[in-house]
């Protein structure tokens, strides 16, 4: 990618509050973020100044996650109204999976002829993409794309190359993903009980992971109107551990995606070169597949301040990391996005200050 | 817009009800044979049998058929991946040394289809997780690129009955940027009991063979399957003295922000669409040979589209080849594109399959006999729940 695509706009709802100033508070260590060993719940109340109540009765919660975190990218652009050159990029997970298990429920109780229609056509995956550019009008190209741990990262991918190819002027990129009863039976029986302890995202020996659920929009466009912004997007990579990998920067703030999982820390001891700066902030919003849209979310406010965020709960980590204190300038070069999963795949975002800011 | 530089369809492979690859469908939609049955893979309890079109298992070959540790819609993507590879002359060890991308669209492939793990969830049991793991394990794009250890961006498009399409137009894009060497896009999906009942419940689907834009057409009828593009630049394909089969010379998208479930009645995001794709292609609408429509059979979508076709398109021949396939949903827009480039080659549309009296609230008709045709440019298009509308326009390799 050849064009420096700029974040314009932030908005992000998570266990740890809702909006920039919640997510400032996070990551200088006022806000305490997911402490309890449940799932840190995500609160759409603040839906209301935003969308028309009755426009929302019959909204899922994954929808209203998503609309909610699209609306406060939007109010923090300053763009009232968006139009048709503007795109739309939702990635998730595990899509409407509260709502697909309500469908099975409505065929399971009363046979298949009683099959809702309302909740199918709420649970495909592209429903909360769909919900939010009817409520807001949006009516330039719309995906809705699902790669696990990598879907925020493949979200942007795309994204950066609409605006680069000129396809729209902005994109409203997002990760979004929802718990649930079931996600949560599937987590005991994968990884036991959630630990007493907190989510110690850098410790690599230890299972200290717990589930989130959230949702995190960026408003991008190309950086070249010198309008402010809150950091600029330089290139997405994602490949195979064992291909041709670039080298993973040492000069840059690197943002893990390390979350308290054992199975994937290893990935992160292997990739990432002696004596790098790491942060990770899985103690603040969770484990989630969309979850990297959180971590792209946080280094456009660390950009912005230009210091580094209070590290994470430490208990142990590889030697050869350094985490470095809050307030600390960060690198000239910026901050680099690391995901790698358990499969070997990877995905890196680098980032850097904006010009204009 | 400046017209966007073309991508390479240097092979081609698909596997749906039609045939078990892109000759035999094709062949088969010439002689207008279509065989919906009801479906198999599961049981229901509804009181019609609406029909399905299935993919017979003698279709796959025994050793993708045989991996049990992936979801049905993951083995029809490997085999259509197995066949596009073959038929553009990539040895798989020879790819692993490029920058390969995999971009893949579904709606099965992605979604909790855990039926039996969840009645004993509900049931107060302890289910086992070898179904959750199988899921885990079945995310189309990852899937194919971990079999095939390539190495390079992955993306499943979950954009319902568009995904195929916009999957294809989204490779075309890597490959433009220089993010890939070779991008394998395409689409896969299964028929499931979830899918099954959720369109019966929004009363769109037909008891009886479906009937694109003919005038008796009660709704759509179900299928499965998978086609894979293998895509690449031009340049670089000759360079390996790889034969091109087509080009993709445009893709466009848009939403018509209206309803989950309904297109726009003007078809105001179909129209976005169009316009975009054509003008990234550089194309006049006089200058497409014909246009392989989404024509799903349910009243709506045929009403919209067919209106919006002979609005923006007067007089290019059209055709709905579901009435082969059945509504392949995530794969349907790149099953389509494989017929639109067989179809480009050939010089022949198969007849309209289901089609026999005109409808007089769509002003124009498919092709009922088949018909011969003339030129080096045809569209596909794919309009999805949640107003998704996403075109391909697709050119001749000799263009």
């Amino acid at each position: 990618m050849s064009a420096r695509i700029a974040i314009r706009g932030i908005g992000v709802v998570g266990g740890f509050g809702t909006g920039v100033e919640a997510l400032r508070d996070a990551l200088a260590g006022t806000e305490s973020g997911a402490g309890g060993p449940g799932c840190p719940r995500a609160n759409t109340d603040a839906l209301a100044g935003f969308v028309d109540r009755k426009a929302l009765r019959r909204m899922d919660a994954i929808s209203r996650l998503a609309i909610l975190g699209a609306c406060l990218a939007l109010q923090d652009a300053g763009i009232e109204r968006p139009d048709e050159r503007t795109g739309v990029v939702v990635s998730t997970g595990y899509g409407p999976s509260s709502t697909t298990l309500a469908f099975l429920d409505s065929f399971i109780d009363s046979g298949d002829p009683c099959s809702s229609p309302t909740l199918f056509s709420s649970s495909v995956h592209n429903a909360p993409a769909a919900n939010l550019s009817t409520l807001l009008g949006v009516t330039g190209p719309n995906l809705s794309v699902s790669q696990f741990e990598l879907s925020a990262s493949t979200a942007l991918l795309t994204a950066t190359l609409w605006l680069e190819e000129g396809r729209v002027d902005r994109v409203l990129v997002g990760g979004v993903d929802e718990y649930g009863d079931v996600l949560g039976y599937c987590w005991k029986r994968f990884f036991g009980e959630p630990v007493e302890t907190p989510c110690l995202p850098l410790d690599t020996r230890r299972q200290t992971a717990r589930p989130g659920e959230g949702s995190a929009f960026l408003l991008l466009e190309r950086e070249s109107d010198g309008r402010r912004c809150g950091g600029v997007i330089q290139s997405v990579r994602m490949g195979r551990t064992g291909g041709e990998m670039p080298p993973i920067p040492a000069d840059r703030l690197l943002i893990l995606g390390a979350d308290g999982h054992r199975r994937c820390a290893g990935a992160y001891e292997r990739l990432v070169p002696r004596g790098s700066s790491v942060t990770s902030f899985g103690h603040l919003w969770g484990s989630f597949p969309a979850a990297t849209a959180f971590d792209a979310a946080a280094a456009a406010v660390l950009l912005q301040t230009g210091l580094t965020p209070a590290p994470p709960p430490v208990s142990d980590h590889p030697e050869s990391w350094r985490v470095p204190a809050a307030g600390e300038p960060l690198p000239d070069a910026g901050i680099g996005l690391l995901r790698a999963t358990a499969g070997g795949e990877y995905a890196l975002t680098l980032m850097s200050k904006c010009h204009s800011s | 817009m400046t017209p966007r530089s073309p991508a390479a369809v240097t092979g081609i492979g698909c596997v749906c009800a039609a045939g078990r690859d892109l000759p035999s469908a094709i062949a088969s939609m010439a002689a207008a044979r279509r065989a919906p049955h009801p479906p198999i893979r599961f049981s229901t309890t509804h009181p019609k049998r609406y029909p399905v079109f299935g993919v017979p298992d003698e279709f796959i070959p025994p050793e993708i058929l045989g991996r049990t540790d992936l979801l049905v819609t993951t083995r029809f993507a490997l085999a259509a991946t197995g066949q596009a590879l073959a038929d553009a002359g990539w040895d798989p060890g020879a790819l692993r040394k490029a920058r390969v991308g995999v971009c893949l669209g579904t709606t099965v492939g992605s979604a909790l289809n855990i039926e039996d793990f969840y009645r004993e969830y509900r049931k107060g049991g302890c289910p086992e997780l070898e179904t959750i793991e199988r899921f885990l394990r079945s995310n189309p794009a990852a899937a194919v690129s971990r079999e095939l250890g390539l190495d390079g961006p992955v993306q499943t498009v979950v954009n319902a009955c568009s995904s195929g399409t916009d999957a294809i137009g989204i490779g075309a894009s890597w490959l433009r940027a220089g993010t890939c060497d070779v991008v394998l896009a395409g689409g896969a999906d299964e028929l499931c009991r979830i899918i099954y009942n959720g369109f019966i419940s929004l009363m769109i689907t037909d008891d009886q063979p479906c009937r694109p834009f003919d005038r008796e057409r009660r709704g759509l009828n179900l299928g499965e399957g998978a086609a894979v593009l293998v895509l690449e630049r031009q340049g670089a394909a000759a360079a390996r003295g790889a034969r091109t089969r087509a080009s993709v010379l445009g893709y466009g998208s848009a939403c018509d922000a209206h309803h989950l479930t309904a297109p726009h009645p003007e078809g105001r995001g179909l129209r976005q669409a169009f316009a975009e794709a054509l003008a990234a292609a550089g194309v006049a609408p006089r200058e497409v040979a014909f246009i392989n429509a989404h024509g799903t059979g349910t009243p709506d979508n045929d009403r919209v589209e067919g209106r919006v076709i002979r609005d923006l398109f007067p007089e290019t021949p059209f055709v709905s080849t579901k009435g082969y396939t059945g509504h392949t949903l995530g794969a349907a827009g790149a099953i389509e594109a494989a017929f639109t480039v067989a179809c480009l080659e050939t010089g022949h549309l198969p007849p309209s399959a289901g089609f026999a009296v005109a409808d007089p609230d769509i002003p124009g008709t498919p092709s009922a006999t088949g018909l011969d045709i003339r030129g080096d440019v045809a569209i596909s298009d794919s309009l999805a729940f949640g107003g998704n509308n996403a075109v391909l326009v697709l050119g001749r390799a000799d263009r």
